[in-house]
């Protein structure tokens, strides 16, 4: 990686956190906190952003950031108020600097009239107010962003730039010439650290100096004033190739904190080296007798005559001599750089090294674990222990590495605010989102995977779940719906948690709708559950119109096939006229997973243990046919489908049907399952590989791992194996 | 001798640059997140001459300039303003503050070293 692609990995890293804080600010101001220092942090944002895309030369995020910037600097200084179409206008603006920032990220062009129309909003909001104010127009940006700074010509014959012609009085000519300056500099100058000598030095880089010093009345000692200045300078610069405008700049920094006057002398002697003195020409100002007679100096010279002036300056007081010392007495040399850095960023790469490393450690642990059989166990007691404090080890070293890459689903949810916000404008209903346990921690690509499933969802909940104002009060309910976004560890998962009050979910219609798209035979009866969960099935939409809310075209397929891609589950649930709650399953870790191990055939399967309820013995467990084929078994009551994996995977089993297991697992939404196995092996980690990247997608399998002795296992999808059963049920 | 640079900046896209195109040209560089950590720097550290931006959280530059001349050890530091304004008032600002000069936002690494030289040995 290069050391620009570096900057600009920070950069975009620094870009999404600002948009994050961007969207929490709005999120406030739009619930009416305006104060100050929120205005003052959107500022920030937007300036810091702006700064880095100038750096590398993103001109068009650079140009829409500037209106944008000027605004809010119009707007934190009471030029411009704050309305509601600002408020909504900055959020729209957001989405703009957030999309440019993607487009100079991976390269792509957006249309080039892309966001020129908020910008024009902004030009005329700035102007408007300006205009008013009579103060100075904002001044139309200049996209090179060329910095105003003089070309000191470092290897000593500098040219001058033929852009710098345009700003000179007319008597300063860009021929060749020889210049008479006069510089006084005011106490200020020195107040503010600026120093005549290395103004003089970088005034000779343009051409070769006379400099005489101008010692003025310097007072008895009793009268002396250390802060006062007392000296100036006559400056014959004799540089062929330079403008006024050059050597203006040199004194950029200190104009307003000195006397300068630049006289050019007519048409160039160029490299005559002439004495000021010998041959002053009559100047509008030349009263000073101290400029005839002071005798010209070297700059070596001249350095020596400054020296002392700069000590009798206020910019030399004695402790600046002895910094260290003042600082040692103030105790705190090492705290005060120390404070506050509480956390260091690394490369996610890195991190993901580690949490591979790991996960093969946790491998080659378990390996060992399991050569230790019985005997071994007998004879080496020692070394068991060893085993066992690394097991210990290793399962603390995974859980503390799983913590680096974990991150609050704050990140995510903040968004979700003012999505609700645009929401609520565009169906006209009345929302409130509440979100609960922000600070729930998940693994970064999780969080990473979980903004558009989760958009999509809410999306959802608003447009059909949500009613109109008039409705919800016709029954009953508060005119004003909630969205209520939560998040919760519970076990080896996170649940997030998207509940509305609205309508719920209107089986009829939706039952419909499947039929209507052959998502269901017709003549299937599903339960109520099972319809709900329609919703989720490819191709399955009941908007009438594909809104540019919800729809986008696609529909809740989307949200499932996202979530699984991440080893999560969906499942819905809904009360007719209370409303619906849909709940993600996620895990915690996408890297490693705590299974049950099992023998299928002669295979090894794993199953996650997360979903697993109990395991029981086939000989005691009670199976009955159905009439459509399939075979359920009664647990505590409940009927649940029984699935012979050995039958499902199409592999013999040899081992007695009373000597099987049956394993029983939860799928989504407390929904159960049973699966049959020839044995029960043990429980241990494993690091997930996928499958569909190394070959392709299976039904009922969700990746394969690499056991401990080396063998190869694929882990059972649980859920997976569960639906095609529906279907066939229901066809 | 090493001069020593003090960088005082909330981005850090904008002193990972610093300090990038400083230690190339051979300035040791030490960083501050915003005006006050600046200020706290320079308790214990001594330095040539600080680079400082001014929109920062907790403490403006302004006001971080303001601290530094105001503390009765750093009037000769030179202080430069990192600015992307291209309007004067944030110049002034800052000079009146008492700031040494000014750095405009994007700076190309030789302009930026020598805006250094400019105000200091």
């Amino acid at each position: 990686m290069s050391e620009l692609d570096d900057f600009k990995a920070t950069y975009f890293d620094e870009c999404s956190e600002l948009l994050t804080e961007l969207e929490e600010q709005f999120a406030a101001i739009e619930a009416g906190e305006r104060d100050a220092n929120r205005l003052n942090a959107v500022f920030r944002a937007i300036h810091s952003i702006k700064g880095g895309a100038g750096a590398f030369g993103f001109s068009d995020l650079v140009g829409f950031a500037h209106a944008y910037e000027t605004l809010l600097d119009y707007v934190r200084d009471g030029r411009v108020e704050l309305t509601d179409d600002v408020v909504t206008l900055c959020i729209r603006a957001n989405d703009i600097v957030s999309d440019h920032v993607a487009a100079a990220r991976t390269g792509e062009a957006l249309p080039a009239d892309y966001g020129q129309e908020e910008k024009a909003r902004f030009e005329a909001l700035a102007r408007g107010e300006a205009a008013e104010d009579d103060g100075p127009p904002i001044e139309e940006f200049d996209i090179e962003f060329t910095p105003v700074m003089v070309d000191l010509g470092l290897d000593g014959d500098a040219p001058a730039e033929d852009d710098d012609c345009f700003e000179e009085s007319p008597m300063a000519g860009c021929e060749a010439g020889q210049w008479e300056i006069r510089f006084t500099p005011h106490r200020e100058l020195y107040a503010r650290a600026n120093d005549p000598l290395l103004l003089l030095r970088e005034l000779a880089a343009l051409g070769t100096l006379q400099i005489k010093p101008v010692i003025g009345d310097i007072p008895h000692l009793a009268e002396f004033d250390p802060f006062a200045v007392y000296c100036s300078w006559e400056i014959t610069l004799n540089a062929p190739n330079t403008t006024e405008a050059s050597i203006r700049e040199v004194f950029e920094f200190v104009e307003g904190d000195c006397d300068i006057a630049i006289v050019q002398l007519g048409a160039g002697t160029a490299g005559e080296a002439r004495p000021a003195g010998e041959n002053a020409p009559a100047r509008e100002d030349d009263e000073d007798d101290a400029f005839e007679e002071a005798p010209s100096l070297s700059f070596s010279e001249l350095a020596a005559t400054i020296t002392p002036t700069r000590v009798a300056t206020p910019s030399a007081p004695p402790a600046v001599v002895a910094p260290k010392p003042m600082a040692a007495a103030t105790g705190e040399s090492e705290d005060g750089r120390g404070g506050g850095v509480q956390s260091i960023r690394v490369d996610l790469d890195k991190v993901d090294r580690v949490v591979n490393m790991v996960g093969e450690l946790v491998i080659t642990q378990s390996m060992l674990t399991q050569q230790m059989d019985e005997t071994l166990r007998a004879r080496y007691t020692e070394l068991v222990r060893g085993l066992e404090v690394l097991a210990q080890t290793t399962r603390g070293l995974q859980d503390s590495v799983m913590a680096i890459r974990a991150q609050p689903v704050k990140s995510v949810f903040s968004r979700m605010p003012r999505l609700v916000r645009e929401l609520a404008q565009k169906t006209g209903k009345k929302i409130k989102l509440e979100t609960i346990g922000e600070s729930t921690e998940i693994d970064k690509t999780v969080i990473e995977q979980l903004s558009d499933p989760l958009t999509h969802m809410i999306r959802n909940s608003a447009d059909h779940g949500i009613e109109s104002p008039e409705l919800r009060l016709q029954r009953g309910k508060p005119e004003t719906g909630t969205i209520r976004l939560s998040a919760e560890q519970a076990g080896g998962n996170i649940l997030i948690i998207v509940e509305d009050d609205g309508g719920g979910i209107n089986r009829e219609r939706v039952l419909q709708v499947a039929r209507d798209k052959g998502v269901v035979a017709p003549d299937a009866t599903p339960t109520d559950e099972q319809i709900d969960q329609l919703i989720f099935a490819p191709g399955f939409s009941t908007a009438d119109k594909v809104s540019d809310l919800s729809g986008r075209g696609v529909g809740m397929d989307v949200v499932l096939s996202n979530i699984k891609k991440i080893g999560g589950s969906v499942h819905v649930r809904s009360w007719t006229g209370k409303g619906t709650r849909m709940t993600l399953r996620l895990p915690l870790t996408l890297a490693v997973l705590d299974v049950m191990l099992v023998k299928v055939g002669i295979n090894p399967y794993v199953v996650p243990l997360s979903s697993i309820v109990e395991t029981i013995q086939c000989s005691r467990a009670a199976f009955e046919r159905v009439p459509s084929g399939g075979q359920v078994m009664q647990v505590r009551g409940e009927y649940v489908q029984v699935i012979d994996l050995a039958a499902r995977f199409s592999l013999t089993s040899d081992t007695d049907e009373g000597n099987r297991f049956v394993v029983l697992c939860e799928g989504e939404g407390a929904t159960k399952v049973a699966l049959v196995v020839d044995d029960i092996i043990g429980q241990q980690q494993v690091v997930i590989k996928s499958l569909e990247e190394n070959f392709e997608r299976v039904d009922g399998i969700a990746g394969g791992t690499i056991l401990g002795d080396g063998n190869v296992a694929l882990i059972v999808d649980v859920q997976g194996l569960r639906t095609p059963a529906v279907h066939k049920s229901a066809a | 001798m090493t001069l020593r640079v003090l960088t005082v900046d909330d981005s850090r896209t904008i002193l990972a640059m610093l300090r990038h195109t400083l230690s190339n040209a051979g300035f040791e560089v030490l960083q501050a997140e915003d005006g006050q950590q600046g200020l706290d720097l320079l308790k214990s550290e001594s330095v040539d001459v600080v680079i400082t931006d001014i929109n920062m959280p907790v403490m403006d530059g302004i006001e971080f300039i303001r601290n530094v001349r105001a503390s009765g050890q750093h009037q000769s530091l030179p202080i430069l303003i990192l600015t992307t304004e291209t309007s004067q008032d944030k110049r002034e600002e800052g000079k009146a503050a008492g700031g040494t000069g000014w750095i405009v936002k994007p700076f190309d690494p030789e302009k930026l070293i020598s805006v250094i030289h400019r105000v200091v040995h």
